[in-house]
């Protein structure tokens, strides 16, 4: 498989769609081990209209979906049928640490490394980076079907 | 220095938020302690960060009991230090 994802590809292996799909392309993927995605962040963000008037920031939940989206990328990339129009996992537990604010015209570079996995579970370390500076990190845990 | 038993309980204790105190050697997390797969993946990930040591997923059938799993961590840390 090429190492890096077009959003055509991506949408092939993730359920999500607008407003909601918040990857735009893998730069670098090594399946079930690491994954970096980039979000380009627009002022048309739907959340923006709201998240918060005259002063757009990126909400901290919508960093770690994410985080979210790039990980199941990784876990899903080496799977030949992945094509899904249903969640075939569900985050579980997290821990997050958000350091840095993420704005309108941002891009975010999404690092994501698998700690540990088995059959259904796997533990996922995650950082949202925004040239070069941290934005946000946190350790995710999910189920996963495989 | 805090005793090994003494730490690892208290990482399994707050992982599957259960009181250290209900956590006897013997209890059997499945079982007794209701701990399930995502759990013990965490449990296992923990010890692995706080010890700096390496468990093999393949390991985590053998965490079945407060005493089991300080074994399995002293095995790996045993080989850590050579």
């Amino acid at each position: 498989m090429d190492n890096v994802l077009d959003i055509e590809k991506i949408q092939e292996l993730l359920p999500q769609r607008f407003p909601f799909l918040l990857i735009d392309r893998i730069v670098e993927l090594a399946p079930a081990q690491k994954v970096v995605a980039v979000k380009n962040v627009s002022i048309n963000e739907g959340f923006f209209s709201g998240h918060f008037p005259g002063r757009p920031v990126m909400p901290g939940a919508m960093l770690i979906e994410a985080m979210i989206q790039a990980s199941m990328v990784m876990f899903y990339s080496g799977q030949v049928s992945a094509a899904c129009r249903k969640p075939l996992y569900s985050l579980s537990s997290m821990k997050a640490k958000f350091v840095h604010p993420v704005l309108a015209g941002n891009q975010v570079r999404i690092t994501a490394n698998a700690i540990k996995s088995e059959s259904s579970v796997a533990i996922v370390a995650a950082e949202a980076s925004v040239e070069g500076k941290e934005a946000a990190r946190a350790e995710l845990i999910f189920r996963l079907e495989l | 220095m805090q005793d090994l038993n003494t730490e690892i309980r208290d990482i399994i204790a707050v992982i599957i938020e259960k009181k250290p105190e209900e956590i006897t050697g013997d209890a059997r997390f499945f079982e007794d302690l209701g701990v399930d797969s995502m759990m013990a993946l965490e449990i296992l990930a923990a010890i692995e960060k706080k010890y700096k040591i390496s468990i093999p997923e393949e390991k985590l059938a053998q965490l079945t009991t407060l005493n089991q799993t300080i074994a399995v961590a002293k095995e790996y840390m045993s080989q850590t230090n050579g």
